[in-house]
């Protein structure tokens, strides 16, 4: 299948914008963008083929390990898995932290997911805003887990530490303070002219698009996709009143403006579990046993799946992870980037996807 | 792309790793058995028509093609239009739409099974050639 | 030393540019080194400028375990930086592989085994102080008299 093309420009591996290494080709006519090809490997550690054969405890580290941006809803999606072959309740109070947890680590993955499309487009300022914001949410995680990225938080079972009165009641000061801090920037990016230049319109994935590639998370609620938050299936979550945020626009104004929605309705429910956490244990007992199951969570980014067999020791005879970055970045790559009228567009249209290589790849 | 440009470098081993996950060898086995090719004939035409992340993606692709590919056309839905042509591009539209054709003048004069049969061998003959 | 030589001294401890290289990690200690940037660690007011273009660069942050794509890629890039310049690694990684130096694994730690490294930061990943401390602590050890010391 050979085609004649003006220019096939590379972009990446190394390159400004991205976080990671990835590279996307992208054949040109004049600046339009008719075909990309995208180029992995640079990130590929073979995570699944490490964790074949271990023990859970050693693969609760390794699956957290995955990605470190979204590293809490890794180890619950795993642990949950656990849980679910080998029948272990959870205390309702570890239940509430866990979501605690998992929500903090989504605010601090939107943020930064926002950071970097703000810092594609180059508004430096704003990035810099919500950098910063950033690092307040990341103190919480850290009070509450021992750790800023990789925190191991959830066992079979419950879960580490306890949150005292006296670190809610600072959260919950310091989450005020975030949600103050980010009603102002998301009103400097809605109402900014050229950040709409930039944003509006651009990277448009309609809505049929969106199921047929299957795209999860932000990137298919931006584009108007009902029902695919997997919260509303989660029990602590629908106990908690959980409603998912849908847009219609689809374009890259839409996805970054939907990760801030989501954001001020995490803060919401982390403060609605802080009120409401019921007293108790934070660890209960349990046997990890042999089963076989199919598992998902939603990350920061969409459904994350794990398909976990075990043995009666507890060990993973055999996992397969499906990440949401996988479908998010194909979809982009394939549907949102072509026709894109300038190669400045492919990377904030790329970046606007939340692209994470190390998820993608493994 | 080996050894001629600069910066290009041989991806078919990376892309074999890529394939050799568990849930990726089960999809590229039940492609295979759809196409009714062997198994490693597939993995070495997958390696050379796709690309990297549409690899990583063919599980998804594959599933989504099996549940909206060829809506409402029995015809097309037996062959596979687009989902060997959309879902997993393996062929490219325009070849797909004329195998369709010569596909639906067959089922006019001969039973629709024998069409089948004949259009399957021809999408196969196409997508190994 | 001469005076020419003292004043790049001065000069050089105050602007190092500094370009980052992710090599196959989780990329915790990608967005740790992100997180240098932000204004409660403000890393540019040591005069530290993050580019992540090899060309401009001075230092070099690796991190990860190195994956098949950057067994060639990563010396390249190592060349491409020009004199005087230092590579630092960030977390366990680039150190000793961490949870990938294992069985099955495909990626071939250490980075010291492709290219020169300077100082070593470990931890999984580093806080982003411990990570400007570093490239402070490094950058003008490295860079003094460099002038002198070649010829």
């Amino acid at each position: 299948m050979k085609k004649t093309v003006d220019v096939s420009i590379p972009l990446g591996p190394m390159h400004p914008c991205w976080k990671e290494p990835v590279r996307l080709k992208c054949e040109t006519a004049g600046e339009r963008v008719l075909h990309t090809e995208v180029e992995l490997g640079y990130m590929k550690k073979g995570i699944e083929r490490i964790m074949r054969g271990r023990p859970w405890q050693e693969v609760m580290f390794l699956a957290e390990r995955v990605c470190g941006i979204c590293s809490v809803v890794h180890n619950m999606v795993f642990i949950e898995a656990m849980e679910l072959i080998s029948d272990i309740a959870v205390p309702p109070r570890a239940a509430y932290l866990r979501v605690v947890a998992n929500e903090l680590d989504r605010v601090a993955s939107h943020i930064l997911a926002n950071f970097s499309y703000c810092y594609t487009i180059e508004h430096e300022t704003l990035a810099m805003y919500l950098l910063n914001t950033r690092e307040r949410v990341l103190d919480n995680l850290e009070r509450l887990t021992g750790s800023r990225i990789n925190t191991a938080y959830m066992i079979p079972g419950g879960v580490r530490f306890d949150l005292l009165p006296e670190d809610a009641a600072t959260m919950l000061a310091d989450l005020a303070k975030v949600e103050e801090e980010l009603k102002r920037y998301v009103q400097i990016f809605e109402s900014g002219p050229l950040i709409g230049l930039r944003s509006r319109g651009i990277g448009y994935m309609s809505r049929e698009d969106a199921i047929r590639a299957h795209t999860v998370g932000p990137t298919a609620r931006a584009s108007g996709v009902e029902d695919c938050d997997l919260r509303l299936r989660h029990p602590t979550y629908r106990a908690l009143g959980f409603e998912q945020v849908t847009r219609t626009e689809g374009d890259n104004f839409a996805r970054v403006m939907l990760r801030f929605q989501e954001v001020f309705q995490s803060i919401d429910l982390i403060r609605k579990c802080v009120d409401t956490l019921p007293a108790g244990h934070i660890r209960g007992g349990g046997l990890c046993r042999a089963g076989e199951v199919s598992y998902s969570g939603e990350a920061p980014r969409g459904e994350l799946t794990y398909t976990i067999k075990t043995d009666d020791f507890g060990r993973v005879l055999d996992i397969a992870i499906r990440t949401p970055s996988i479908m998010n970045i194909e979809a982009c790559a394939h549907y949102m980037v072509v026709n894109a009228t300038s190669i400045a567009d492919v990377t904030s249209t790329f970046i606007s996807s939340d692209p994470c290589i190390a998820c993608n790849e493994r | 792309m080996t050894g001629r440009c600069l910066y290009e470098k041989d991806l078919r081993p990376l892309k074999y790793n890529i394939l050799t996950s568990t849930k990726h060898d089960a999809t590229v086995r039940a492609i295979a058995n759809r196409l009714g090719v062997s198994d490693a004939k597939l993995r070495r035409l997958l390696i050379q028509r796709l690309d990297m992340s549409l690899l990583e993606n063919i599980e998804t692709r594959w599933e989504m093609g099996l549940r909206y590919a060829d809506d409402g056309d029995p015809l097309a839905k037996e062959l596979g239009c687009e989902l060997f042509s959309r879902f997993i591009p393996l062929l490219d539209q325009e070849r797909m739409k004329e195998i369709y054709e010569e596909t639906r003048a067959l089922a006019q004069e001969i039973p629709f099974e024998g069409a089948i049969v004949r259009g399957k061998a021809l999408i196969r003959e196409a997508i190994l050639s | 030393m001469s005076i020419l030589q003292s004043i790049k001294n001065a000069v050089r401890s105050r602007s190092i540019h500094v370009s980052y290289i992710d090599v196959g990690s989780c990329n915790g200690c990608d967005i740790e080194v992100l997180a240098c940037l932000a204004p409660r660690y403000d890393i540019e007011q040591y005069g530290i400028y993050v580019h992540n273009n090899p060309r401009e660069a001075d230092v070099l942050l690796v991190i990860g375990s190195v994956t098949p794509q950057w067994e060639d890629k990563l010396r390249n890039i190592w060349e491409k930086i020009p004199a005087p310049k230092a590579a630092i690694a960030i977390g366990n990684c680039p150190i000793s592989g961490c949870v990938y130096a294992r069985k099955g694994s495909l990626t071939t730690p250490p980075v010291k085994n492709y290219i020169p490294i300077a100082a070593e930061v470990p931890g999984c990943p580093p806080r982003p102080t411990e990570i400007l401390s570093a490239i402070l602590s490094v950058a003008p050890l490295i860079f003094k008299d460099y002038e002198e010391k070649q010829s």
